[in-house]
This record gives structure tokens, sequence and C-alpha cells, in this order.
């Protein structure tokens, strides 16, 4: 079985492994560089007054792989190819062929079949991913210390939610295929439901994993952030991940943009600084954030969810197979 | 009965696929050491049967034992005692020869690696080419031996020579043949094709409209039929529920009878029916007259 398994899969291991370590090599090749421009770590060039060492370094970073951000963005969907590719024909390619007769009548029960292809390319599945991460991990270093872990670009492709991601597009390439019973369909559908879920976690429910911390004050008259755009308040720590912020007049009542933009006009007119006559009737701005160090609870967290369905998907195609409705 | 006896016993076995039935109420059994074949249109049921004979579907109603065990349990014992070869023989066709070969061995129980590689020697089916690669003939013949190498007590075969050309398909009858020759397997095999049976076989099964129509030993099912051939008639003649089949030309009545050779009534000509026309008789048989009949277990 053990054999059968990588004499079928090995196409796949070969090219997910190629692509893997591609990716690795390059990344390995551009972040040298960009390691190397912050010697002491990037930890130490943060904060409001920086050696001039640090703000050249920063402004190099910025210039030289600014495109950083937007590749890590496309490499958000390596989880999808490792996973998908692997599961996608494992039922799908028999079931096409009419090999599935040939496969399900040697000694070994189809439920063994299934067992031991499900736990080799599920486990190739999250070890690549994670391979994947962990180089990713590595490669931001300098911008996680700079810009935080929470951003999209650093949090979808980092730690362990890659190989959540990876084994959910596992599972669900493989049912997908079990039901459709078409390796390329499979394929599609199972890219449908990946970036509907990503787009769902990612988009409504992180923000809520655990209740986000909220500050809440005056304007400080002299305040220079202010503008009537929107508050940039600061939680004290530039690692956080503000949610949302905003103001709020004097009895806490959240003001809508067009009241902070008359107030605006109103203190131009005045000729006085905005952030004076915010402070002077008594408005308030406000932040909800995520503070940085609750970065590995909210890895645990997506990664469990999109392993537990993966989970229940692999359970489906397990009930499937041992119905033998084919 | 016994289990050594019959090599499967199917008993009121039926599926069905969301609303149709596939196959129903299949009562029948297949003694040990027969070649039987299972004879009906497409879409009579006969890959189904075959399919839940060797545990790749489970029964909806009924059951069916094949050496004693259920199929359905599909444990490696029974897997490993019964040898399947399924409608074009499918097989993995970027694998060579010799890795189907490897496939066999590390998958089976028992598998038997030199008798596969002396049958493709004789056959001259190099071990190193990729199995897409072999002509139609030659693949049957590689699924015929990995199904053989199991050294299975019963082999299923699903139209095992329907995609094949006639020189395939004789080269196939003889492998097949000469197989069961050495080792009295049990063999059943669907086919739609009569003449060729009757040299192989010697156990019928005929299925049409999802249901038994006709199953038994070949030799003894000739000789309880038999046509009658008599004035033209078009009064009820079966009022004993003996006629299979009732033609009439101009001036003649013949009657397919299964009267296991009673006198004939006067005037009425009898003489005895081929396979073929036996079997066609059953198949022409409309749905609700094939229920009627009733089957010998």
């Amino acid at each position: 079985m053990t054999w059968l398994t990588w004499r079928q899969h090995r196409a796949e291991m070969y090219t997910l492994g190629l692509l893997v370590a591609v990716i690795g090599a390059f990344l390995l090749a551009v972040g040298l560089p960009m390691h190397s421009l912050f010697p002491g770590g990037a930890g130490q060039c943060v904060g409001i007054t920086v050696t001039d060492t640090c703000s050249n370094a920063i402004r190099q970073l910025a210039e030289d792989h600014g495109y950083a951000s937007k590749m890590l963005s496309l490499f958000s969907l390596v989880p999808f190819l490792i996973g998908a590719f692997f599961g996608a024909p494992l039922v799908a390619r028999e079931l096409e062929l009419g090999t599935w007769q040939f496969a399900w009548t040697q000694s070994v029960p189809r439920m063994r079949w299934l067992a031991v292809k499900l736990t080799a390319l599920g486990a190739l599945t999250a070890a690549l991913a994670g391979v994947f991460a962990a180089v990713v991990t590595w490669y931001r270093q300098p911008m996680d210390q700079l810009n935080g872990r929470f951003t999209t670009d650093a949090f979808d492709v980092e730690g362990l939610v890659p190989a959540g991601y990876a084994l959910f597009a596992f599972a669900a390439a493989t049912a997908a295929g079990a039901v459709l019973r078409r390796s390329l369909p499979a394929l599609a559908i199972a890219l449908g439901a990946f970036l509907a879920l990503r787009v769902v976690v990612a988009g409504w429910l992180r923000p809520n994993f655990q209740e986000p911390h909220r500050l809440m004050a005056v304007v400080a008259a002299d305040d220079k952030t202010v503008d009537p755009g929107g508050s940039r308040m600061a939680t004290g720590n530039h690692l956080d991940w503000v949610i949302t912020s905003g103001y709020a007049d004097s009895s806490g009542r959240a003001l809508s943009f067009p009241e902070a933009a008359q107030m605006y006009v109103a203190a131009q007119r005045e000729g006085v600084q905005y952030s004076a006559y915010l402070h002077e009737r008594g408005v308030q701005q406000w932040v909800e954030y995520q503070p940085a160090d609750r970065f590995w609870t909210f890895q645990l967290v997506e990664t469990a969810i999109f392993t537990g369905l993966a989970a229940a998907l692999l359970a489906l195609v397990v009930w499937r197979i041992k119905r033998r409705v084919f | 009965m016994t289990a050594t006896e019959y090599a499967l016993r199917a008993d009121g076995l039926g599926k069905r696929y969301r609303r149709t039935w596939a196959l129903r109420d299949c009562s029948l059994s297949v003694p040990t050491g027969s070649v039987t074949a299972l004879v009906g249109p497409n879409g009579a049921g006969k890959s189904t049967f075959l399919r839940l004979a060797v545990g790749l579907l489970a029964p909806t109603t009924g059951s069916v034992e094949v050496l004693g065990e259920s199929p359905a349990t599909n444990t490696p014992q029974v897997l490993s005692r019964i040898g399947f070869l399924a409608q074009d023989h499918p097989l993995y066709k970027h694998f060579t020869v010799a890795e189907l070969l490897r496939l066999g061995r590390s998958c089976n129980l028992r598998f038997d690696q030199g008798l596969a590689e002396r049958r493709l020697a004789q056959l001259e089916i190099p071990l190193d080419r990729k199995a897409g690669a072999l002509s139609g003939g030659q693949q049957a013949q590689v699924a015929l031996a990995l199904a053989l190498a199991k050294r299975p007590d019963l082999l299923v075969l699903d139209e095992p020579m329907a995609s094949l050309d006639p020189v395939a398909r004789l080269e196939f009858l003889q492998a097949l043949m000469s197989a069961v020759a050495a080792d009295g397997m049990t063999v059943l095999f669907s086919s739609h094709v009569v003449p060729e049976l009757e040299r192989v076989c010697d156990h019928l099964i005929v299925l049409n409209h999802s249901r038994v129509a006709l199953a038994g030993d070949i030799d003894s099912l000739v000789g309880e039929h038999r046509l009658l051939v008599g004035p033209r008639t078009n009064a009820d003649l079966d009022k004993a529920g003996t006629v299979v089949e009732a033609t009439h030309s101009e001036r003649h009545t013949t009657l397919l009878v299964r009267d296991g050779g009673a006198s004939a009534a006067p005037g009425w000509q009898a003489s005895p029916v081929g396979l073929e026309d036996l079997v066609l008789a059953y198949l022409r048989r409309p749905a609700r007259q094939t229920a009627l009949v009733e089957v010998p277990a």
C-alpha cells in the first residue's frame, strides 16, 4: 500500500516539493540581503527616535523590498496548491478511469486503502505547507518587528495557519472529487470553497476570535495625528492589530464622518487647530484592537477552524466510500 | 447445501440506486468448480450483480455469500479469495507491467508473481512497457494475469471480451480456459454474446429486466425445454404454465415449452432447442412475465 501510494502520487510529490523548494530558495536569496539591513535586528529600529542607520535601513527596506507584500499575498495560494493537488485526484482519478474496481478488489480492504492514502497524503500536505510557512516566517522577521504580524500578508502565510489552509484544501478537493468523480471540476470547486472560507474567516471571524481591547480618551489639544478622516489613536504598541477607531462626543456617542468633517470646517472657520477644537468640546477618540501578544492564540483558533472543517469533509469521504455508492 | 458445494449463493439479493432497482429478488447459486455465464442485455443488472459478488457494492436487500463469507465485509481474507476483472479491464495506464505486478504483490496476501510472469512471457508482453502502450488485448491479458496471480477460488469477469477484436477474444478465452483447467477455480463471467458461451460454460444465469429469468446447469436447461410445432391457433395454450414463448406464422404455431419432455399433444411435433434460441426466448419476454417464471435456486 505504501509503495502504491508513493507510485501513484509521486508526480504530485515531486512537483509540489519542487514548488516549495523553489519558493524557499527564492525567499532565502532575497531574504538574506534584507536581514543584513538590520545587523542588530529590526527590533532596535522601533520608536519615534531612531538612529540614522535605522532610518536608512527602513528606507532601503521600503525601496528594495516593497514588492514583498504583494508577493506574499500571492503566496497565500500556495497552501491551496499543495492541498488541492494531492486531494483532487485521490478518489476522483480512480472513479474517472474505473480503476477503483481494480484497486478495491485487491486484498486491501478499501477502508484501509483510504486510510493509508488520506494519512500519507494529508501528512505530506501539512508538512510541505509547514516548511513553506517556516521559510516565510523567517523571511518576514524584519517586517514583523516593524509592522506586526497581524496584517494579511503576514498572518496568512506565517506560523500554523498555512498547514491548516492546506489541509482544508486537501479535504475539500478530495471530497469534491469523491462526489463529482472528476479531478478537474473537483479542483475548481475546492478553489471556490477555499477562497470563500478564507474571506469569511479573515474578514469577519478573525477580528472577533477574542473580545478586542478598547481605548477611549479625550483628544489632546495638541494632538497632531487627528484629522477628520478618522482617528489614528495609538494603542501603545505599534505591533497591535487595530481593527477600528473613530471619534465620539463627550457622552460617548460615536461621531459619523460628516459630523467630524463639519467640526473640521468649523475649526477652520474659527481659525483654531482641529485638535484644540475637538478638545474644547470634550470630543473623544477611541480604538479597538487586538494586542500583538494574541498572535499565537489567533493562529491556533484559525488553524483549528480550518482543520476541523477538513476533518468533517474527510469524514464525508470515508462515509461515502464505506457506503459504496459508486 | 454447504458452503463448499456452492462458490456463490445469492438470496433475495437486490440493489437499488436512488429510485431505480438495478437488481431485484435475485436468488441463485453457482456450484463450486463450475464455469457460469451471466447473460443479459445491457442494463439488465449484470455488472451490479458481479460488483455485489466481489464486495464493491453492498446489497440493498437480501444477501450474497461467496465461499461462505459475505463479500460486503471486505475483509482481506474474503478479498484475497476473489479475483475480479472489471469491464474494460481498467489498469493504471501509466504503470509499467512490472509495476503492476509489484502493485499486486504489495496489495495482496498471496500473489504468485512467478505465475503472472510466466503467463506474460508466453504472450510476449514486455514487462517494461507501460500498460497504456499495450494493445487492448494485451491489457486484458495483463489484467487477467494479475487476477489469476491472486490464486483466487472464485474468478469474476465482467464482459471480459467485449472490447476485444476477434483474434484477441479467442486468445483471451484460451488463456482463461487453460487457467481454469490448471487450477480448477470457479469462474463467473458476464457476456451478451451467446454463441461463444456454449463452448466454455457449464452453467448459465439469464438476467433480464433486473431479475433472474433463468438459471441452472446448461445441459439440464436445454433438456427441460423443447420446441413444439403445430397448426396455427390463438387459443390460450399455456394452461399448464409451461409455455415460455409462442410464435405464430401463417399456418403454424411454435411453442417453446419447459415441460421436462412430456409427450406432445396429437398434431404437435417436438424438437430440441438450441442454447442460443433458448436464451433469446427468455430475453424477449416482457418485464412482467419475467417475474412470473419460477426459478429453481
